[in-house]
């Protein structure tokens, strides 16, 4: 057999190996071989002056110098070019291919990131061809990139609670700390709970495993123990945030709905002065007014809710209608710095057909004024009432009808069911007896000789062409007339704003919209008059509970940046850019998920609770609440925030109307989430087994900046490209846990991964115990702790001498001489003396500044042969003349 | 053992030294046996007399000055001339310079290295020794493939007889310089045939690319300057420093001189031949035989795994760099295949891409994802479900590969595709927008057909 690899004659063989180390000899290299080279083979160093040269970047001259790659002169000026692979510490690397930019007269763009920049280049970092490669490379990691930003339920929600966040904390049964997480975005989580029409749900992702998560019902769960905390027990409310210190300024919110007291509640913990003024006689709007007893209890939930405000100081003043009792000049001369207007819609919409105005047609907002709170409205009972409408005023109104005793209920749609807004109510409602049409529309309103309606004439809708919203808009078709006798109409078809007020004296400054709205700006709120923001319906119009809440969160952050005196101008931007983007889709279905099914709340059954207004949704148990939240994927990502991925994805991927002329028009789509490339991609497992950092492969996008790091500037190489072709993968070799790779944890690699593909552990906190008798002061800790909680101390120099030279074992020394660790520390300090003691010759740079006088003088004569050794024994014999300050700082300046 | 073909006996010889029926005169007859009596065999037909008169009477300069004129060009595929290739090596201040010759042959379907290695490797040392003279390198590596274990022990044989004679080694030939030669048998995959990923390779090191400029010239193995040459290229030196710069551009065509080493699998032969460069792509072609009865030539692969697929039209292009680069092929591993109008164009090329793409280093984002993609495409259209989009998408992703890449091997590995989609468009329509497959190779398509046949039959 012939030895195919070839070693060279100079190498010593594996045999003449001496069983004892050899003395290290630093100074005559080693014999050339390529090992050795390899050690000590230097890049060629870039000269201490380099001369300044001038090229062009996007038709501007700038300065750089040479040597200096494009990437690096760009950044020098402040010229952003995209990068994902590059690490500022080391050389270019030239995975990514995101760097690249056109250079004038080269047939393909370089990378600008190892392109040297030469004197008189003309560069440009933005044109169409280098834009568009981005944005294919771009398409093509995301094409094998299993993973998600933000999950789809988080986006959908109108106040983007962090709903992950909080079933994480439902799962752990930590309810505090679920409503806590909630009540970052949405002061009222029990509210919320029953009256949310939970548009997160739809989009679940578990929806692709079995079920969407319940939601609405995680956070009702969560929301209804801190209540029974706050009641029973009197503890307080969790709060999302510190309560920032006494601002001194004085706000006035009108109205105090779910808008109003969502913005109360956050002005307050922003350390202003809030005072909530409400028309009616109680708080809580349209949650009090509008929504029946039966699917919010009022003082069970709503007061106790709207407590957390009071709690925090916020004045609820009641009976105090704007533009009834007082106008916005007596707001704001009473002292108020600034004044929200969250009045709500409660003007229902007319239908414009004859007979409207008779006898037994009523307004369904007026009729649950009454009705939800449980008054009896006279001759409702056994009467045959019609509703007209789609949305949740209607349902309310039916569903209260028959718990009025009404003896038919007959509810009409003019679109089919799934257009409904509360579609999911119906088959409720239909369980309670209510009969429901739909696809027709009223035409006239038929009323007996007295001026008292007894039917109404509907005509058959059919679907026509789809307007603005994208849902068709309904058509008569002629011919199908159709009578419903009835007693009594309700009508429910949409609600607008009353502003009649804004003309009134005192208000001046406000406008309405052309759809009757107030006027205000979207972002910033504003109204027309300076320190009057308006939000809430009365801005958007009749919309759902959670929109209420989340606009006036944001006002409330608009109001507050107003009375702390910022300019509104830049939080426009600030709050568009806090708004969270578009999430990128999911390539594969969820596979691996064991299958389980939704815990559902169970009602009570229909024959009962059409009479009763008592909450008919019967709750979860503790153990069903969290077993809910358990089944929760948890698709979220941790880098959210922090990823340079998701930054370039939306750059490139959703700012094609402006940045990208019709390049791909035969291969349809530019923007990342819908990925021109379909095919095979990975799936890897998450490797959680190290303590403080987390490994997510498939979030890889093979940049390689972990792998150059680790091996070039920390020096373990844990990671390497592994595999060949697709699958390469920058891992640890064989897939190991970090555990077994010489991993440090320093953690850089984290620090340099541009995606969430190596994460810093989150930690649960824990303190930790040390057995000082078992320490060795092997100093690992200390080159461990990612934190410097451990420091070297006045012992520094052990640590570090037992590592750099692994000649010293200490566990080996100790064991033989059976100290302690006091005898052993002692011989440690005192290793001048020992050292003398032995003979042993003395480095003079390993001396401490300042030497006891007698030690000095001994180490003096003991270090003959050491070149420092003259001056050191001259300072010994200043020693021994009691001088041992001077000498001291003689020391000193040696050392610097 | 690959046999030779049997070229005209106009074409001159320069690597194989041919008889004139054909057979090869390698000067290592008998090298394992008594490595000393081969060299003195080799040395009285020739040998190491170039190196003699580079050291002797050119000198460094006028040995870089003769290479130059005589307008030889790389025969790793790129044909990069090599003379400036030398200059720029040597002009760059180093502590140190190497010259590597590359025999590994990447492309698993060509001999063309290990035939000229084991056929004449004292022609191949004794460029290895004139180029690492004339650059002023003291080590040269000779990479080659590990699993070719007979031809390893030969080059092995080869060096040590070399430097028993001092053709190599120390004080070369008396010039004060020392030359010494390292056999390096590699094992890798085919993206040893790029220069930087082999220089990685000789370091010990993951087998990826890097960015170019700067070039290996610059900076290349351990960082130093290095001059990386075909082993064919560095056969021809000797020649042209003893027969002179301007026989050797008589050879073959004015852009291209000299001779290069094809590897041809026609219809009725494969082997190896050594054609002048610029000779008709016919003439190569017909050195692998005519199609049988009734066949007729339908595509050739020109340049390999990642070559291009031309037509029977372009037969007329002279076989060189530029001409063959203007077609959309490349020389490449200088392997041709000839397929008649059995082979199916799409499903070739779809059988070169996916190599191509699994033998990706994984380095870079439109190599490892978007050759893989393009595989995907062309699998699509094979299996008869393509998407609206994919010739489009075809098209721009092979652009954006090539614009954006980081070495040639993600820009070559789109050929196949885009050489058959640019002559063989029809037929790629066929698969694409019409899901049938004219040859009747690709199955779920040729099943569809038959499955319609049957009914229309019926």
């Amino acid at each position: 057999m012939t030895d195919l690899i070839v070693r060279p004659e100079s190498l010593p063989s594996p045999d003449s190996r001496p069983d004892t180390p050899a003395k290290l000899d630093t100074l005559t290299p080693l014999d050339d071989t390529v090992a050795e080279r390899l050690l000590t083979t230097q890049a060629p160093q870039r000269p201490v002056a380099t001369p300044a040269i001038r090229i062009e970047i996007d038709g501007r001259i700038v300065e750089g110098f040479e040597g200096q790659t494009i990437l690096e002169v760009c950044r020098d000026n402040g010229i952003e070019v995209p990068t994902l692979c590059y690490e500022p510490k080391l050389p270019g690397f030239g995975a990514c291919r995101m760097c690249v930019v056109d250079v004038e007269g080269e047939e393909h763009p370089p990378i600008s990131c190892s392109r040297a920049a030469e004197a008189g280049m003309k560069v440009s970092t933005q044109t169409e061809e280098v834009r568009r490669l981005r944005a294919t490379n771009l398409e093509l990691i995301f094409s094998d990139h299993n993973a998600y930003c933000l999950p789809p339920c988080q986006n959908k929600c109108p106040s983007h609670i962090d709903i992950p966040g909080f079933l994480k904390a439902n799962a752990e049964a930590n309810w505090r700390e679920s409503t806590r997480i909630f009540k970052r975005t949405i002061p009222f989580p029990s509210v919320l709970g029953r009256v949310c029409p939970a548009p997160c749900e739809e989009h679940c992702r578990r929806d692709e495993v079995d079920e969407a998560i319940a939601i609405r019902d995680s956070h009702r769960y969560a929301g209804d123990q801190v209540i029974k905390a706050m009641l029973d027990d009197g503890i307080d409310p969790p709060l999302p945030f510190e309560v920032q210190a006494k601002s001194g300024r004085r706000a006035a919110v009108v109205g105090s709905g779910p808008a109003g007291m969502a913005a109360a509640y956050y002005l307050l913990i922003a350390g202003h002065d809030v005072t909530v003024f409400e028309r009616d006689p109680a708080p809580g709007g349209m949650l009090r007014y509008g929504i029946p007893q039966y699917r919010l209890p009022k003082v069970e939930v709503l007061e106790a809710e709207y407590e957390s405000v009071s709690r925090l100081g916020g004045k609820v003043v009641c009976d105090q209608g704007l533009g009834r009792d007082y106008s916005l000049d007596d707001l704001q001369g009473q002292g108020f710095d600034a004044v929200l207007v969250a009045i709500g819609c409660y003007t229902t919409n007319k239908l414009g057909i004859p007979g409207e105005d008779a006898d037994g047609v009523f307004d369904g907002l007026e009729y649950l004024r009454t009705a939800t709170l449980g008054l009896p409205v006279e001759g409702h009972a056994g009467s045959r009432v019609v509703v007209i409408g789609g949305g949740f005023t209607s349902m309310d109104c039916t569903r209260t009808s028959i718990r009025q005793g009404a003896k038919e209920v007959t509810l009409v749609y003019r679109r089919d069911m799934k257009d409904m807004p509360a579609a999911n109510e119906v088959h409720e409602a239909i369980e309670e007896s209510a009969r429901a049409i739909f696809q027709a529309g009223p035409t006239r309103i038929l009323t007996d000789k007295a001026g008292k309606v007894n039917g109404v004439e509907f005509i058959r809708m059919r679907p026509g062409a789809p307007d603005a919203s994208g849902r068709r808009r309904p058509e008569p078709a002629p011919g199908t007339e159709f009578t419903i006798p009835c007693d009594r109409v309700l009508l429910a078809i949409g609600q607008g704003p009353e502003l009649d007020w804004i003309a009134q004296p005192g208000n001046q400054g406000l406008e309405a919209t052309k759809q009757g709205r107030l006027k205000a700006d979207a972002v910033t709120f504003e109204t027309g008059r300076p320190g009057v923001f308006g939000t809430g319906d009365v801005r958007i119009g009749a919309a759902t509970v959670v929109q209420a809440v989340a606009e006036g969160r944001r006002a409330a952050y608009a109001a507050d940046a107003w009375l702390k005196g910022l300019d509104l101008a830049a939080i426009r931007t600030r709050q568009t850019l806090a708004e969270p983007q578009p999430e990128f889709l999911s390539i594969v279905p969820f596979t691996s998920e064991v299958k389980e099914p939704r815990y559902r709340m169970t009602a009570l059954p229909a024959e009962i609770r059409n009479k009763s207004y008592i909450e008919y949704e019967i709750p979860y148990s503790r153990a069903e609440a969290m077993a809910e939240s358990t089944r929760c994927l948890q698709c979220t990502c941790e880098a959210i925030g922090f990823c340079d991925l998701r930054r370039l994805g939306i750059e490139y991927g959703t700012t094609l109307p402006t940045l990208e002329p019709q390049h791909h028009n035969g291969a349809g789509f530019r923007s990342v989430t819908e990925n021109r490339f379909t095919g095979a991609n990975h799936d890897y497992i998450r490797d959680d087994s190290h303590s403080f950092i987390l490994r997510e492969p498939s979030r890889c996008i093979d940049c390689g900046r972990c792998a150059t790091v680790c091996a070039e500037v920390v020096g373990a190489a844990c990671y390497d490209f592994m595999r060949i072709g697709f699958d390469t993968l920058v891992t640890t070799p064989l897939d190991m846990s970090l555990n077994d790779t010489p991993c440090v944890s320093c953690g850089r690699c984290a620090e340099t991964c541009p995606t969430g593909a190596l994460m810093p552990k989150p930690r649960v906190l824990q303190k930790y115990d040390v057995d000082e008798s078992r320490c060795i002061l092997c100093g690992i800790c200390v080159d461990a702790c990612p934190y410097d909680a451990l420091r070297d101390g006045a012992d520094m120099e052990l640590s570090h001498d037992s590592r750099a030279n692994p000649m010293i074992d200490l566990l080996a020394s100790s064991a033989v001489d059976r100290e302690t660790e006091v005898t052993y520390i002692r011989k440690e300090r005192d290793w001048v003396a020992r050292a003398i003691a032995e003979g042993r010759p003395i480095e003079s740079d390993r001396l401490l500044p300042v030497l006891p006088p007698n030690i000095a003088a001994r180490v003096g004569g003991g270090a003959g042969a050491n070149g420092d050794a003259p001056r050191l024994g001259a300072g010994g014999g200043d020693g021994t003349n009691g001088n041992g300050h001077s000498h001291g700082a003689g020391g000193h300046a040696r050392h610097r | 053992m690959t046999t030779l073909l049997r070229t005209p006996t106009a074409w001159p010889s320069v690597l194989l030294r041919r008889d004139r029926a054909g057979r090869g005169r390698g000067r290592a007859g008998g090298l394992l046996a008594d490595p000393a009596a081969a060299l003195d065999a080799a040395v009285a037909s020739g040998a190491f007399e170039g190196l003699k008169r580079a050291v002797r009477e050119l000198g460094p300069d006028g040995t870089i000055a003769a290479v130059a004129s005589s307008r030889l060009r790389g025969r790793g595929g790129a044909g990069f001339p090599t003379g400036e290739k030398w200059r720029a090596a040597a002009a760059v201040e180093a502590p140190r310079r190497y010259v590597v010759a590359n025999g590994y042959g990447a492309d698993p379907s060509a001999f063309t290295d290990r035939v000229l290695l084991e056929s004449d490797p004292f022609a191949v040392l004794e460029g290895l020794a004139i180029a690492a003279f004339a650059i002023g390198a003291t080590e040269a590596f000779i990479a080659v493939r590990a699993e070719d274990a007979e031809m390893v022990r030969r080059l092995e044989a080869a060096v040590g007889a070399a430097e028993e004679a001092a053709f190599l080694g120390p004080d070369l030939l008396g010039s004060g310089r020392d030359v010494t030669v390292i056999v390096r048998p590699v094992q890798g995959a085919y993206m040893l045939g790029e220069e930087t990923v082999l220089l990685k390779a000789l370091e010990g090191r993951r087998g990826q690319p890097e960015q170019r400029p700067p070039f290996p010239t610059e900076r290349g193995l351990f960082g130093m300057p290095t001059v990386v040459q075909n082993v064919q290229t560095l056969a021809a030196v000797p020649w042209i420093v003893v027969n002179g710069a301007a026989a050797y551009a008589k050879i073959g065509s004015k852009a291209s001189p000299g001779t290069i080493l094809v590897q041809v699998r026609g219809p009725a032969r494969d082997g190896v031949a050594e054609v002048p460069l610029g000779v008709p792509l016919r003439d190569v072609v017909a050195l692998g035989g005519s199609p049988g009865s009734g066949r007729k030539l339908k595509a050739v692969l020109v340049g390999g795994p990642s070559g291009g697929l031309l037509p029977p039209e372009l037969l007329d292009t002279p076989y060189e760099f530029d001409a063959l680069r203007a077609v959309g092929a490349h020389v490449g591993s200088g392997s041709i295949v000839a397929a008649d109008d059995r082979a199916c164009v799409v499903d070739l090329a779809r059988l070169l891409t996916t190599f191509c793409a699994n033998e990706a280093c994984g380095k870079s984002i439109p190599c490892r994802i978007g050759t893989r993609r393009l595989v995907e495409i062309a699998d699509r259209a094979v299996e008869g479900r393509p998407m609206p989009t994919d010739v489009q998408l075809l098209e721009d992703t092979s652009a954006d590969i090539v614009a954006s890449g980081l070495c040639d091997h993600e820009r070559l590995a789109t050929l196949p595709l885009a050489s058959g989609m640019r002559y063989f468009r029809s037929e790629l329509d066929d698969h694409l927008l019409r899901s049938s497959c004219p040859a009747g190779v690709c199955r779920p398509i040729a099943v569809a057909a038959g499955a319609t046949a049957a009914g229309a039959a019926k």
